[in-house]
């Protein structure tokens, strides 16, 4: 029976793309290419409804629970996020800053821009790591020894890039298909010194997903009978990670999560689990961890835990081919601002949010859900041609620099 | 609070226009319609807001006549890479405009107005802006303001109609139009727009000085003058005047045709064709920006049959080529308006116009008005003209007389009437109080004893209906 338990959250939201697409005029400066590729007015718009709906409301939150509960998180923060958040919403962003500067929340460093670099260049996915890690201790004033990805995407070649950045630990998702026999409750390692800590995706799922899904066989799920299900599972700890949205945007005030996660310590306590950051998670199981064996072929967090979430249908496989030559073209200019333009491209954004094209099921439902509301006017056909668009218009417009 | 009419203490305006007053942004007419409605508009007192693609160069916003006319250069940040004019970039220009000025209007315009008690007109100009015209709908719908607010949408050509979607626009707006013409290639299509004619300038109606237009006359040294302005578009019919100045060259009659096209790829296949039959041509171009330098450049080819002028043309300058003409040959197969021809009349000239929306022109009253696209018919009636001064002189004087009736003052009076009859629809105005005047309605007595004679013996008689009152 598990007697830990650690609870990762990150937070993210997209830099969406203007569609339809807008034209880029020729020889255009690289502020003015980047007006033409993001709808920052839709962000905003975006942003400030999650924030009042979610941010608010769960940070509020979260400082309760570690001031009053001593229950303890780690939190990731996307670039794209806090770029946001310092541009729309000083209080917010002073917020987090309060919730991270407590002694219980530990910050994990995560791909800046959400991007898939990670599986497109390496050594640039290092460097984005370096630059993450320091943007995070400058901005909070603690240094992450903890990293995450985009989208818990994990390899073989992901785990050596961040070994090589010395971090402690990385997080991954507890597939069954890539732990074989193993449980998710117990610290891993792939042969190097950099501890691999695994997402239960089940127990998470529960809260993270079906909590509001009145069709579950466990709905409403109550803190009690969850912390009893965490207590009971098989291991040594239970690592639980959210989106931090699933707190009033996924699952809206009104489903009771908030209800749910204050009580939750309480119940932890009644089943004597401790909650404990990453950190001290690895440092308690360090001597114990197994080794597991990384394929090549990442995993992820999203839908079955395969990369098919992000590259199964058509659509994001042209998507994808555009990305890599937008970021590929992007690198022959040698120009660090038009590469950076590239990187915002590559957001894996661009391709979860037309997962659902010519598919049908919860996954394409998620997918859709994310998908922004003013796209559908375009038609499912549409929006994948102006999303073409957005990349082809980014693509002729390096011409002037090359 | 309940208003019966459209005041300046009660409405604003906003027009939307890709053109504009700038050099920039002038391409055609619309550049400078938009510029007279607006400039009319402030001079009657209503505050004005003209949204157009404007000269990067200038300021971003420009205020006039004591700030109740404010220019919003939109989208300079496009311009920039675009410097030849209004059309150059017109995809990018086109998808900033839509993007971005129906929020404004919201944010900047309408909001405040509502605040301050007041109703606002969007005017959109021409295909450019439908698509803006019905997001800026939209977005006031979504903030519960559309109905604060009238919008007219407004056909001066039919270009580019394949790309409007009529049924959201004629939805979330009031369709018009220039002419009777046009409403009824409109009505074709199922649609109804309001007709709001277009104007000329009151200036216009001034009479143009003498010596400049007597200096070119001796310059070009010929027994007829014609001058023709219009875009290098086949619906100008320009080789339709280029023909039947040849034919009279060809009469030996000394004829000189001053040519102010567009930038348009027919005006080369106008020049072959001149070249072709014959007339000499010379391109006349200047830098200079005074009547003096205009008349200059030109006297260099005074020779030249045909003058294709190069550079911009101010109204001052057309009113001395119209007046220097023996004719202006506005003689269009397809005339929305016909704003050259109106000017022409204006300036006191005598206008060939075509027979489509020249709705103003009454044959031989006050224009030549074109019945076929055959050289031979403008041939024909300047012949007829030149041997019969006193019907020149006549057509003259009724022609500036008909454009009186089409200054911007009148134009704008007739817009505030469709308007208010568009704000009482939309509940904005109530409809004016109308009391008959009782004295001035005659007694059933009264209107028995005025009866003709004739009818005496058909109604009864005035006795009986004494007797029977009694």
């Amino acid at each position: 029976m598990a007697n830990d338990i650690a609870v990762y959250t990150v937070i993210h939201q997209p830099r969406r793309l203007k569609l339809p697409a807008q034209p880029i005029p020729k020889n255009a400066t690289v502020e003015d290419i980047e007006r033409c590729l993001f709808d920052e007015r839709m962000n905003e718009r975006y942003f400030e409804k999650v924030a009042t709906w979610c941010y608010y409301p769960a940070t509020q939150m979260f400082l309760e629970l570690v001031n009053n509960n001593n229950f303890k998180m780690s939190i990731g923060f996307s670039e794209s996020f806090l770029r946001q958040a310092r541009t729309w919403d000083t209080n917010l962003f002073n917020l987090f800053k309060q919730l991270v500067a407590h002694k219980n929340v530990e910050p994990v460093c995560v791909e800046p821009y959400h991007s898939f670099i990670p599986l497109i260049d390496l050594p640039q996915f290092k460097d984005r790591m370096e630059w993450a890690r320091l943007n995070i201790e400058q901005t909070f004033g603690k240094k992450p020894v903890i990293t995450d990805t985009t989208e818990m995407i994990m390899s073989d070649g992901i785990y050596h890039a961040l070994y090589s950045l010395d971090f402690k630990a990385a997080l991954m998702d507890g597939r069954s298909w890539v732990l074989g026999w193993r449980d998710a409750t117990h610290l891993y390692h792939q042969g190097k010194d950099m501890a691999l800590l695994t997402r239960h995706y089940e127990l998470s799922d529960d809260v993270g997903y079906r909590f509001s899904n009145q069709g579950w066989w466990g709905y409403p799920l109550m803190a009690n009978e969850y912390a009893h299900w965490l207590h009971e599972a098989r291991g040594d700890f239970v690592f639980l990670a959210w989106d931090y949205e699933t707190f009033g945007e996924h699952h809206s005030k009104d489903t009771g999560i908030f209800e749910f996660m204050y009580r939750f310590p309480v119940e932890l306590s009644k089943q004597k689990m401790k909650v404990r950051t990453p950190s001290e998670i690895i440092k308690k199981y360090r001597k114990y961890s197994h080794d597991l064996p990384l394929s090549p072929y990442p995993c992820t967090w999203a839908g079955e835990g395969g990369i098919e979430f992000f590259l199964g249908n058509d659509a994001q496989q042209s998507v994808f081919q555009l990305m890599l030559h937008a970021y590929n073209k992007a690198l022959l200019t040698e120009n660090p601002e038009l590469i950076d333009l590239a990187l915002w491209l590559v957001q894996s954004d661009n391709l979860h949010l037309i997962q659902w094209f010519g598919r049908s099921g919860s996954d394409a439902e998620v997918s859709a859900y994310f998908t922004p509301n003013e796209w559908w006017q375009l038609g499912p056909n549409g929006i994948i041609g102006e999303m073409q668009q957005v990349f082809k218009n980014f693509i002729q417009s390096l011409d002037a620099y090359l | 609070m309940l208003r019966e009419q459209i005041t300046a203490e009660n409405t604003e305006f906003v027009i939307l226009s890709f053109e504009g007053p700038d050099r920039y942004s002038l391409a055609g007419g619309l550049g400078v319609r938009v510029s007279h409605l607006a400039q009319t508009l402030a001079r009657e007192g209503f505050r004005v807001h003209l949204i157009f693609i404007g000269d990067p160069n200038l300021s971003g916003t420009e205020t006039f006549n004591n700030d109740k006319l404010i220019l919003y250069r939109w989208g300079q940040w496009i311009s920039r890479y675009y410097p030849e004019g209004v059309y150059h970039g017109e995809n990018e220009k086109l998808y900033d405009f839509n993007e971005s000025v129906p929020w404004f209007i919201l944010e900047h315009i309408v909001k405040p107005a509502d605040l301050n008690g007041k109703i606002v007109v969007i005017l959109g100009e021409e295909w450019h802006t439908t698509e803006a015209m019905c997001r800026t709908s939209d977005i006031l719908h979504a903030n519960n303001l559309r109905n604060k607010t009238i919008m007219f949408w407004n056909a001066n050509n039919t270009f580019s109609f394949y790309k409007i979607d009529w049924g959201r626009l004629s939805y979330t707006t009031t369709l018009t139009t220039v002419s009777k013409y046009m409403k009824q290639i409109m009505w074709g299509m199922g649609l109804n727009p309001l007709v709001i004619p277009n104007g000329v300038p009151k200036a216009i109606l001034r009479r143009v000085d003498d010596k400049p237009v007597n200096r070119l006359k001796k310059s070009l040294n010929s027994d007829l003058i014609l001058s023709k302005v219009a875009r290098w578009d086949p619906d100008k019919r320009w080789n339709m005047a280029v023909e039947a100045t040849a034919r009279l060259k060809f009469k030996g009659i000394k004829t000189k045709l001053i040519a102010r096209g567009g930038m348009e790829a027919h005006g080369d296949e106008v020049v072959y064709n001149a070249r072709h039959l014959g007339l000499t041509i010379a391109d006349v171009y200047t830098n200079g920006h005074t009547m003096n330098e205009y008349l200059e450049a030109i006297e260099k080819h005074g020779d030249a049959d045909f003058l294709n002028i190069k550079f911009h043309c101010p109204l001052d300058l057309l009113q001395v080529f119209y007046n220097a003409s023996n004719a202006v040959l506005a003689n269009s197969g397809h005339e929305p308006f016909g704003l050259v021809g109106l000017e022409a009349m204006a300036s006191g000239a005598i206008a060939i116009v075509g027979c489509t929306g020249e709705e103003y022109a009454v044959p031989l009253h006050n224009a030549i008005v074109l019945e076929t696209s055959d050289p031979g018919e403008i041939e024909s009636y300047l012949l007829y003209l030149e041997s019969h001064q006193s019907v020149k002189e006549r057509i003259r004087k009724a022609a500036r007389e008909t454009a009186r009736l089409f200054i911007w003052e009148e134009a704008v009076n007739n817009l505030v009437q469709k308007l208010e009859f568009q704000a009482r629809i939309q509940g904005l105005l109530v409809a004016p109080r109308f009391m008959p005047v009782p004295e001035s309605r005659p007694s059933v007595l009264q209107q028995l004893a005025n009866l003709p004679t004739e009818f005496n013996d058909a109604v009864p008689k005035r006795e009986h209906i004494l007797r029977g009152i009694a």
